[in-house]
């Protein structure tokens, strides 16, 4: 409302009157209730401030991760030489355990700064040789540091990232003179390199694992007849037979496959670089498992921005590595999506025709209300009571069915019978349902009473109206519903622990083997990524890169689909102001 | 709708004249008919699976909870007679009730099968006489037998259990059941995947040890050490009254194989003349010896001085009269349990109290007085997982209890004589008893109790658990041994979920309704224009995203800047009093003209710069209140409680002040303000602020001095030991979390107030503030009301934060720097390791249908009131 003007109505005149000192009857300063409108003012600021805060950390954290940092190399006062990225650097109190080991200068410098200091936390890498990703350096300690040119970060497929000197170089068995090399040329035999690697993972994944797919059908084929015909029957025989003759052309097939990686391997062996680490200690590193390098402190500002670029890229479109603390999150990506596109199939026909009967088929009466309290209380229920009664209800009851009735060669292994896509999508689409119910009756109220009524007279029954006039008119606001339970079933995580997802699924929900769909597999997912590489990784440090990241992606894609749910339903409202007739 | 162009008759032709006539059809098509029908139905019964998907859910829940108060049930109950009639000395059975073995006191060993009765295998040990007393540990295949010639024998009764693939099964076996069969002295029972378990039992003595010159009369044995160097630890009673300890350490020759047995013994205090000893009792450390008389006395030695045993105790189980007929330990001995002559059967724990009337510190306290059996308790056969036992009556009756729960499971009755002496045997997988007499008459029971460990007292009362001082709510469901005693109390759990809600409202309810009377009454209408779609957004913010940040950013954070985020708590309400009172002393006119969104700006600027000042005090307000270390003193390590008494008191006597002054002068200095300009009022106004906070400083201080000088301190209750994912956190975050609901739905509830009202009051002459205090809040407060308790629905159900950020303590205290563990995270965390259909899993779908309720009372109650609204304002 027009408020201020409102609040100001007496002002102008109180002025004039102050000026000529007659003020008998103008509201007194209690009535104005200044105070009182700075605390309702401010509660509402501190909500401003917070969400805006939140985001802003969110966004720059999530931004600003994968910006290649400098190396820094510090030398302390006892001789210990650290090199490592500078992460994040805090104030703390130095207690009275640790000041007893400290030299009568360092305490001097402490006590200058009222008994705190000042640490920087370094991420030395190489957890190989050191056993430890992170290290903390207080200011007391510090006697130099500085930034040399020749210290690499490499970002290995293994043991995390290393940081040192590159000494030495071997490639096809022949040490080379690394003069020759700069940059961009160490980038272009890595990259060779690293096209082998890709290639076996190739063979891996595609080759043999249709080979491995191919054999389990087999022995699902075989245990099928077992159980048809039992063990003594003549298809078992038959059937074994065949499966033999089958299994062995496999083997064959697995061996030569075999045979193509070991020769990969061998020729990749060759190839391998000579690191040193700050403190002296070499190590061999192959080729092929380094994913990137870069000389941190002598990068150009067009070399930073491309590797910027490319870990955008590595993780928008890689599988996760060192327990999902580094790579890509495309599994995660895909599973989220897949299971809240299923999510939106089941949910989409359940919750229109819920309001469809709501608006235009019941009579008002004791069975509505009914509903209405019943669409309260799904939309109330706690998220995690879906994810149990999926649990229970889903997997344990009707999963177990399915398995007993259509997957009997797989038992005691199940199918259906444990967390899944599917199961997921149902329990998801049971906690959002309330949201499209909602959403489309909305539509569908604000479809004009002329209409309807139009079509009628026309002698269309009311099926036809509802199919031909309403719904298409209601159509954008339905959408708006759907859009906005999506976004509501992508961020929720805590039925999905309970119904399917998992930290790391080997195969994806869809894939090029028949049946192209899997609805039985576990997946994996953004938002459960987030609490599983925060919350139970090796070192929630390192992963925390990681965490902020896929946060961002999240929220973006939570954002994204919430603001276009409020666009489309704003457009309609403003379509529906003039629109009507 | 259909219409159709019939051309008129046959022979019309085309050459007669044009003449086509239109007939409309006047009826509908059938498929029509059809489809409006279908749909009709099909929406209908579409439209009330809403209903039956709420009632599945909570039917669901319940039956999943339900078995948790079945009372089990007895399966079969079989009697027969063995061949050969026998003092039983021992009894052990296998894991899968199969076969038993029988050892009696001459010697005499036979296996026969559980379910028929029929004769596996026998044999006799060299026994030169009966043993006159015999002891075992708890799984039953150790045993010591004492012997009248003063020397104690160990054997061994045991069971070889494996898994034959059917191929590999001897043929020629003779069916004992439809899955039970016997070759040799074999039995092997066919399992569900269609491989056979096979068990036989099998038996050794070792050669005797001479420990007394006088017959032994009770004995007690237990197996300690490794499988390497076992030791075995013994306690005999001889009939001269002496009690000894033995150890006998085993080595075995690497080389040659051949064993050697090390026996050392020590003599234990004598006991006063004239005792009669009725039972001994050790436990596996060999630290800790029981002797029960038949006085009702319990004598407790402390033999963790091997050399240099002491009496520790001496206390009365029961009074003179009744004696101790029988006693063992629960299994892992922290309990033990003791018959008497008169029925009872109790339970003591060996606790510590600082009051103790003992050597040691220790002392034994009756923790539960199981349920009367009314006859002599003659024998005691324990679980050897679980803490169930089966007290033998010497009238025959046989009751098995769960000990934890307090609770009789079967009163079962034996068919054979109950004057008879007669052995028993708890099951293993506590699913049957066995008892043979010395006649040879077997009574065999099988029974189903699923979950013996939930009763209503167990889930929501207070029970006394193993090892803890007092009864205590406590949940514990798993833990390394499996010798554990489970604790399934939801009470800790909603407690924090209670908890968690409270503080997560404390913060959210005022800052969400302030900022929605704000939003709808004095906000610009551009501003509003954007901050309701944002808030609206932030409600579908994923909670993972929060609780990763409230415990990876903001609980060290506010680890690190305790002080600051408790200043801050004074800081900003001042700073924005600061800026309020400033505003009054601006002219009229730029009041006016900034009055728009530069307040509001001016309003975040205010909360930004005193969030800044408390940063920057921080440190100085820690040094200055709390001795410099925040976390020393809210331990109670230093100082005293004042300044946290000051701290809370400080707002409450500025209000006292506040509100008193406008009692008795308020109307006099009104009207004192009103004779002023605009700008030397607002100067008066301030001062008055200014001498009321110096007046209430002074107030809050005295108070806070007297409480402390009166001994009243508030560390160990709502402050209490810090730590790093706490209560604050939780409730700041999840506040944050709540923000959203409640200040949209209020919003639109103020919102949706008719605006005619509005006019009328603003037309009448009164101030916005007025207006929006007076005439759109009163209307509007059911639909506020509904908003908060929506609010609060989100928050008693909110399960990733509370995993991620609360530290996931079960503890019972309302300490804001405590962690804590809600109904829902307790679910999440639990339930993915939960056994499909184990006591967890349905304590847990129990757990889940409280929350369920819970959160349908709220709603329920949310919408009733919102429905009245509607209706109220609908009305107006």
């Amino acid at each position: 409302m027009a408020s201020t003007a409102d609040s100001a109505a007496g002002t102008p005149e109180q002025a004039r009157q102050a000026r000529y000192g007659v003020r008998k009857y103008s509201a007194d300063l209690s009535a104005v209730g200044e105070p009182w409108l700075w605390g309702l003012g401010g509660a509402l600021a501190l909500g401003i401030i917070l969400v805006a805060g939140f985001l802003t950390m969110i966004f720059w954290n999530g931004v600003s991760t994968f910006w290649p940092k400098p190396i820094e190399v510090v030398t302390l006062t006892n001789g210990t030489v650290v090199a490592g990225e500078p992460t994040r650097s805090g104030i703390y109190r130095v207690g009275a355990s640790l000041r007893e080991t400290l030299s009568p200068e360092a305490l001097e410098i402490i006590d200058a700064n009222d008994g705190l200091a000042q640490r920087v936390l370094y991420r030395s890498a190489n957890f190989d040789l050191y056993g430890d990703d992170f290290r903390w350096v207080s200011d007391f300690e510090v006697a130099d540091v500085e930034r040399p040119a020749d210290f690499y970060l490499l970002e290995r497929q293994e043991w995390g990232p290393f940081v040192g000197r590159i000494v030495g170089l071997t490639l096809e068995g022949e040490p080379q003179d690394l003069a020759r090399y700069d940059y961009p040329a160490l980038r272009k035999v890595q990259a060779r390199a690293r096209e082998r690697f890709e290639r076996i993972r190739h063979i891996e994944q595609k080759d043999i694992g249709r080979v491995n797919y191919d054999m389990e059908r087999e022995r699902l084929a075989l245990r099928r007849v077992q159980l048809r015909h039992g063990e003594d029957s003549e298809e078992y025989r038959a059937r074994q037979r065949e499966t033999e003759a089958r299994v062995a052309e496999l083997q064959q097939e697995f061996a030569r496959h075999q045979a193509r990686i070991s020769e990969i391997r061998t020729r990749d062996r060759q190839d391998w670089f000579l690191l040193e680490e700050v403190g002296g200690r070499t190590k061999q590193q192959l080729l092929s498992e380094v994913v990137r390098l870069y000389p941190a402190n002598d990068l150009s500002w067009s070399q930073k921005v491309g590797i910027y670029l490319s870990r955008w890229k590595e993780f928008l479109t890689a599988e996760p590595r060192e327990a999902n603390t580094e790579g890509g999150v495309l599994p995660a990506i895909f599973g989220t999506v897949a299971m809240t596109l299923i999510m939106v199939v089941i949910v989409a026909p359940f919750g229109v025709i819920t309001a469809l009967y709501l608006r235009e088929y019941a009579k008002q009466g004791r069975i509505v209300s009914i509903v209405r309290v019943s669409v309260n209380n799904l939309a109330g229920v706690p998220s995690i009571v879906f994810g149990v009664f999926g649990l229970g209800f889903f997997a344990y009851t009707l999963g177990v069915s399915i398995d007993q009735l259509f997957y009997p060669e797989r038992l005691p292994s199940p199918t259906f019978g444990t967390g899944g896509i599917l199961w997921s999508a149902l329990t998801l689409a049971l906690l959002t349902v309330p949201v499209v119910i909602v959403a489309s009756e909305e539509a569908l109220a604000a479809v004009p009473r002329s209409m309807r009524e139009g079509s009628l007279a026309c002698g269309a029954s009311k099926w036809q109206t509802i199919r031909r006039v309403v719904l298409p008119r209601a159509m954008p606001g339905i959408m708006t519903g759907l859009i906005l339970a999506m976004a509501r079933g992508a961020g929720e995580v805590a039925p999905l622990m309970l119904v399917g997802v998992v930290k790391l699924a080997p195969m994806l929900p869809v894939d090029g083997f028949y049946p192209y769909l899997h609805l039985e597999r576990s997946f994996m997912h953004l938002g459960f990524h987030i609490f599983d590489v925060g919350f139970q990784s090796r070192n929630s440090e390192a992963g925390k890169p990681m965490v902020f990241v896929t946060t961002l992606l999240l929220l973006f894609l939570i954002v994204a689909m919430n603001s276009s749910a409020i666009y489309i339903r704003n457009r309609l409202k403003r379509k529906f102001a003039v629109g009507q007739f | 709708m259909e219409t159709r162009t019939t051309s008129p008759a046959g022979e019309g032709g085309s050459d007669a004249h044009a003449f086509i006539v239109h007939r409309r059809e006047k009826t509908t098509k059938k498929s029509v008919l059809l489809g409006d029908k279908l749909a009709n139905w099909s929406i209908t019964i579409g439209g009330l699976l809403v209903i039956v998907a709420v009632i599945t859910i909570m039917l669901f829940l319940i039956s999943v909870a339900m078995p948790l108060a079945g009372r089990g049930e007895l399966q079969a109950h079989r009697v027969y007679t063995l061949a050969t009639a026998k003092p039983v000395a021992w009894l052990n059975a296998d894991e899968y009730t199969t076969t038993a073995i029988r050892v009696a006191a001459d010697g005499a060993v036979s296996a026969f099968h559980i379910p028929t009765g029929t004769f596996l295998a026998s044999d006799q040990l060299d026994f030169a006489e009966p043993a006159t007393a015999v002891g075992g540990i708890v799984t039953r295949d150790q045993v010591a037998f004492g012997f009248a010639d003063g020397t104690v024998r160990f054997g061994q009764f045991a069971f070889e259990v494996g898994v034959e693939r059917p191929d590999r099964v001897p043929a020629g076996r003779t069916p004992l059941t439809e899955r039970d069969s016997v070759a040799g002295a074999m039995v092997y029972r066919e399992m569900p995947t269609g491989d056979f378990r096979s068990i036989l039992p099998t038996w050794k003595v070792d050669p005797p040890q001479q420990i007394s010159e006088f017959p032994i009369v009770a004995l007690d044995y237990r197996v300690g050490g490794t499988v390497e160097r076992p030791t075995r630890s013994f306690v005999t009673m001889d009939a001269a009254g002496v009690a000894r300890i033995s150890r006998a350490v085993v080595q075995r020759n690497l080389m040659t194989g051949a064993e050697t047995v090390r026996l050392s013994s020590s003599t234990l205090p004598t006991l006063p003349e004239g005792t009669v000893v009725t039972r001994v009792l050790m436990n596996s450390a060999a630290d800790r010896v029981i002797v029960a008389t038949d006085d009702g006395t319990l004598y407790r030695y402390d033999v963790r001085d091997f050399s240099n045993p002491v009496l520790a105790e001496t206390t009365r189980a029961f009074d003179g009269k009744v004696a101790i007929t029988s006693m063992d330990f629960l299994n892992a001995e922290h309990a033990m349990v003791v018959g008497g002559s008169n029925g009872a059967v109790d339970v003591f724990f060996r606790l510590e109290r600082a009051d103790a009337a003992t050597t040691d510190g220790y002392e034994l306290v009756r923790a539960r007085s199981h349920e009367n059996q009314g006859t002599p308790i003659i024998g005691i056969s324990v679980a050897q997982r679980k803490k169930a036992m089966v007290t033998l009556g010497a009238d025959g009756s046989a009751w098995v209890r769960y000990s934890t729960a307090d609770r009789t499971m079967f009163r079962l009755q034996r068919q054979s004589d109950p004057e008879v002496d007669a052995a028993l045997m708890l099951m293993p997988r506590m699913d049957g008893l066995l008892l043979v007499d010395r006649q040879g008459a077997v009574d065999s029971w099988s029974f189903y109790f699923p979950h013996p460990e939930t009763t209503l007292k167990a889930i929501f009362g207070k029970l006394w658990y193993e090892g803890y001082p007092e009864p205590t709510y406590t949940w514990q469901s798993s833990s390394g041994t499996d010798v554990f005693e489970p604790k399934y109390s939801l009470v800790p759990l909603i407690f924090g979920t209670i908890k968690a809600t409270v503080y997560a409202l404390l913060f959210a309810v005022p800052i969400s309704l302030l900022g929605a009377i704000y939003t709808s009454e004095f906000l610009h209408r551009r501003v509003r224009a954007s901050v309701k779609p944002v808030m609206e957004m932030m409600e579908s913010l994923p909670t993972v995203v929060l609780g990763f940040v409230a415990a990876l950013v903001l609980a060290p954070l506010v680890e690190e800047w305790i002080a600051a985020v408790l200043l801050a708590f004074v800081s900003i309400p001042m700073g924005l009093m600061l800026g309020a009172y400033g505003w009054q002393m601006l002219p009229p006119v730029t009041a006016l003209r900034l009055g728009g969104v530069p307040k509001f700006l001016f309003m975040i600027a205010a909360i930004i710069v005193f969030g800044f000042v408390a940063y920057s005090l921080g440190p100085a307000f820690e040094r200055a209140l709390f001795y410099g270390d925040f976390k020393a003193w809210v331990n109670s390590d230093v100082g005293t409680g004042l300044p946290f008494l000051f701290l809370i008191g400080f707002p409450l006597s500025f209000m006292l002040v506040t509100f008193g002054f406008g009692r008795w002068y308020g109307h006099r200095w009104r009207l004192l303000l009103r004779e002023q300009r605009r700008e030397s009022a607002g100067r008066l106004d301030f001062l008055r602020w200014v001498i009321f906070l110096a007046v209430a400083g002074a107030m809050s201080w005295l108070m806070a001095a007297l409480l402390t000088a009166l001994g009243y301190d508030p560390r160990g209750g709502v402050i209490d030991t810090y730590s790093q994912r706490n209560a604050l956190v939780v409730g700041f975050v999840m506040g944050f979390a709540v923000i959203p609901n409640i200040y949209t739905l209020a919003e639109d509830a103020l919102n949706s107030v008719p605006s005619h009202l509005r006019a009328a009051s603003l037309a009448a002459g009164a101030t916005p503030w007025q207006t929006a205090m007076w005439v759109i809040l009163p209307v509007a407060a059911s639909g506020v009301f509904s908003a908060v308790m929506i609010g609060m629905g989100r928050a008693v159900g909110e399960t990733m934060i509370v995993v991620m950020a609360a530290g996931n303590t079960p503890v019972l205290e309302w300490n804001v720097f405590s962690g804590l563990r809600t109904l829902s995270a307790n679910i999440a965390v639990e339930l993915p390791e939960a056994v499909k259909d184990s006591t967890l899993y349905r304590t847990l779908f129990l757990a889940a249908l409280t929350l369920f309720v819970m959160t349908f009372v709220i709603n329920t109650l949310a919408e009733l009131v919102r429905q009245r609204f509607r209706k109220r304002a609908f009305q107006l």
